[in-house]
C-alpha cells in the first residue's frame, strides 16, 4: 500500500514556474478583461462528495479559451487549482506552490492526491502573465472529503465448510529456524490477488498477531506475509523461541471472507539449528504429491491478448495467450523459466501439486503453441491460462491468469450493437 | 542503415544461450526445417504506422506452429527473432546476433525495446533450434512505427 503521507502529492502535472521574481509580487499588474459571460466550474465533483484519495479534477470553462500561459490572446488564459487556500491577491500573479497547481501547458484536468480528511478546491482562471482576469474568473470554491484510511469494503462471500488450516504442523510443534510451512485448504479455491472468483481467495500466514480487522484489507508487514500469487507453501526463517502462526485467507482485494476463513492460532517452539527438531516439521512430501513442481520467476504473468473478460466472441475464435518474463517451450523440454500454456475451459483452477489433466476441459499446447483456434457451444463460458513445466506440473508459484468469462454468439462480436 | 539501437532488457539468458550454441550453428551447414503450412508469425503489438513511447513491449503472435527455445530440436517450433532497423539476412545461414537482430531463445513471446525517437522498421522472424530460419522463412511484413 502506498501511503501519500505529505500535504499533498501532485502527480503528473506540469507545473509552470512563472513567477518573475519578488518584484512581481509587489507591483501589481495590469489586469487583462474577461468576458461577462466567462464561467468556470468543475466537472463531476459537487460541493461536500465524498472523493478517493487519488481522484481526477476536471475543469470546465465557458466563454472564454484555453491557451498555454506566455501567449497573450484576447478572452484567453490557463487554469490554476487551489487547494486548501484562500483567493490569492488578484492583482498580482498567483502564487505557483503545492496550494495553488498552475495548468500552464493550457491543460483542463489534472490527477491530485489527498490526505484523508477535508480539503477544499477552487479553480481560478488567468492570463499570459498568471495574473487573475478583471473581473476574476473563478469557480466555486468547494469542500471534498477523503474518507479516513482505506475504509471498509465489500467482503466476499465464502462457501459453507471453507476451511483453511496448515499440513504436518500440530498445535505445540517444534520446529527448526528455517521451516517450510503448506497451507492446507477445503472446500475454496487458491487464486491469485486480484483474481476474481466466486470462492476463491489467497493464504496470508500471520506471525506473533492477532487477527486483524475483517472488514477491510489484511495489512501487509513482517507480521502479515501475503501469498498473492497463490503460494501453498512458505520458506518461513524465525528466530528461535516461542511464535504462533495463523492462516487467513483474502480475497481478491486481500479482504477477509464472510465469513472469514481462518485457520486456529497454533502456538510453535523454534530451535535453532544446533538443536534437532523434535518433529520433523512439514519437512517430508505429503504422501501422495507428484513430482516437485518447478520455480517460476516472481514477475512471471501468463494472460489473454485476445479475448478479454467480457467480449463475446464467435462459436469458433482464436484464443491468443501472452507471456511475461518467461519463454515458452514444448512439453517435455526441461529448461529454467520456460513451460508450456494449457487453456482451462469453463473448469477451475485444478489442484497446483499434480500434473494438470488432459481432457475438453484442460487443452494442454504441448507443442509450444501460443494461440489456439476453439469451438465453443454458445452461451457464457469461462476461460483460464495456466502455465506448465516440462511434466505438466503447474510452477511454484503458479503462472496462472485471470479467469475471464466469454459469451458466444452466432454473430460473434458484433451481435453486441444489434439489440 | 544499422543505426545504433539501444535495447533494454533483452533477456540476458537468451543472449547466453544463443552464444553457446553459435559455434555448432556454423560448423555444421545447417539443414533448413521445413515451415509447417499455413504457419505465420504477426505482431499483437505493436502495429504499422504506430506511434510508440520510447520504452515499449513488443508482443508477437505465431500461428501454426509452437514456440521452443533455441537449441531445442522439436518439430513444428522455433524461436522469435525481432530485426529492428534492418533487412533479414541469406535466410539459409543464422540470424546474426547483435543489437539489429534480438533473438529471443529463451522462447519468450514479448521483449521490452527502448529506441530513440524517429522512425524504425520491426520485423519478426522465426529461427530453428540452430537460428536458422525456415523453408520457406516464417516471417511477418516489415513494420514502420514512430518513436516520440
Amino acid at each position: 500500500m502506498l501511503r501519500l503521507a505529505p500535504a499533498l502529492l501532485l502527480l503528473g502535472l506540469a507545473v509552470a514556474v512563472p513567477i518573475a521574481g519578488a518584484s512581481a509580487q509587489e507591483r501589481a499588474r495590469q489586469r487583462s478583461p474577461a468576458a461577462a459571460t466567462a464561467r468556470l466550474s468543475f466537472i463531476g465533483l459537487a460541493d461536500k462528495a465524498q472523493v478517493p484519495a487519488k481522484l481526477t479534477v476536471r475543469f470546465a470553462i465557458s466563454g472564454m479559451e484555453v491557451v498555454p500561459a506566455g501567449q497573450a490572446a484576447r478572452n484567453a488564459g490557463h487554469h490554476h487549482l487551489l487547494i486548501d487556500t484562500e483567493l490569492p491577491p488578484l492583482d498580482q500573479p498567483i502564487p505557483s506552490d503545492f496550494n495553488h497547481i498552475h495548468f500552464g501547458g493550457g491543460q483542463t484536468e489534472a490527477e491530485i492526491a489527498l490526505t484523508p480528511g477535508k480539503h477544499t478546491l477552487q479553480l481560478l482562471f488567468a492570463d499570459h502573465n498568471h495574473v487573475p482576469h478583471d473581473p476574476p474568473v473563478m469557480s466555486e470554491r468547494i469542500t471534498v472529503e477523503v474518507p479516513a484510511t482505506s475504509a471498509e469494503k465489500p467482503r466476499s462471500a465464502a462457501g459453507p465448510g471453507a476451511r483453511v488450516f496448515f499440513v504436518d504442523l500440530r498445535d505445540g510443534a517444534t520446529i527448526p529456524s528455517h521451516a517450510k510451512i503448506r497451507f492446507g485448504v477445503e472446500g475454496i479455491t487458491v487464486t491469485p490477488a486480484g483474481t476474481t472468483s466466486p470462492n476463491g481467495g489467497h493464504h496470508h500466514l500471520l506471525v506473533d498477531t492477532e487477527l486483524p480487522a475483517l472488514d477491510r484489507e489484511i495489512p501487509s508487514d513482517f507480521n502479515h506475509l501475503h501469498f498473492g500469487r497463490g503460494q501453498t507453501e512458505v520458506e518461513l526463517s524465525l528466530p528461535p523461541g516461542e511464535h504462533t502462526l495463523q492462516l487467513l485467507m483474502g480475497d481478491h482485494e486481500h479482504v477477509p471472507h464472510d465469513p472469514p476463513v481462518v485457520s486456529q492460532r497454533i502456538r510453535v517452539r523454534v530451535v535453532g539449528d544446533g538443536q534437532p527438531a523434535a518433529a520433523a516439521a512439514a519437512a517430508p512430501h505429503a504422501p501422495g504429491t507428484g513430482p516437485a513442481r518447478t520455480p517460476s520467476p516472481n514477475d512471471a504473468a501468463v494472460y489473454f491478448v485476445y479475448p478479454r473478460d467480457g467480449d463475446r466472441i464467435y462459436p469458433t475464435s482464436t484464443i491468443r495467450f501472452g507471456l511475461r518474463n518467461m519463454g515458452v517451450a514444448p512439453a517435455g523440454v526441461a529448461k529454467p523459466n520456460t513451460g508450456h500454456h494449457h487453456l482451462l475451459v469453463d473448469a477451475g483452477p485444478p489442484s497446483f501439486d499434480a500434473p494438470i489433466p488432459a481432457d475438453l476441459n484442460h487443452i494442454h499446447l504441448g507443442g509450444g503453441q501460443t494461440e489456439y483456434r476453439l469451438t465453443l457451444p454458445n452461451g457464457r463460458h469461462t476461460l483460464q491460462l495456466l502455465l506448465a513445466d516440462e511434466n505438466h506440473m503447474p510452477h511454484d508459484p503458479p503462472v496462472i491468469s485471470e479467469r475471464i468469462t466469454v459469451t458466444v454468439v452466432p454473430g460473434g462480436p458484433r451481435a453486441r450493437r444489434r439489440r | 542503415m544499422t543505426s545504433q539501437v539501444r535495447i533494454a532488457a533483452v533477456g540476458l539468458f537468451a543472449l547466453a544461450a544463443w552464444q553457446g550454441a553459435v559455434p555448432e550453428a556454423v560448423a555444421q551447414t545447417p539443414t533448413r526445417q521445413p515451415a509447417p503450412p499455413g504457419a505465420q508469425v504477426y505482431f499483437h503489438y505493436p502495429i504499422d504506422g504506430l506511434s510508440v513511447p520510447e520504452r515499449f513491449t513488443v508482443r508477437i503472435g505465431l500461428r501454426g506452429m509452437g514456440v521452443a527455445p533455441a537449441g531445442i530440436n522439436h518439430a513444428r517450433t522455433g524461436h522469435h527473432h525481432l530485426l529492428i532497423d534492418t533487412e533479414p539476412g541469406p535466410p539459409d545461414q543464422p540470424i546474426p546476433s547483435d543489437y539489429n537482430n534480438i533473438h529471443l531463445g529463451n522462447g519468450q513471446t514479448e521483449v521490452v525495446v527502448t529506441l530513440p525517437k524517429g522512425r524504425h522498421t520491426l520485423q519478426l522472424l522465426v529461427g530453428d533450434y540452430t537460428h536458422t530460419p525456415h523453408n520457406p522463412p516464417v516471417m511477418s511484413p516489415k513494420i514502420t512505427v514512430n518513436v516520440r
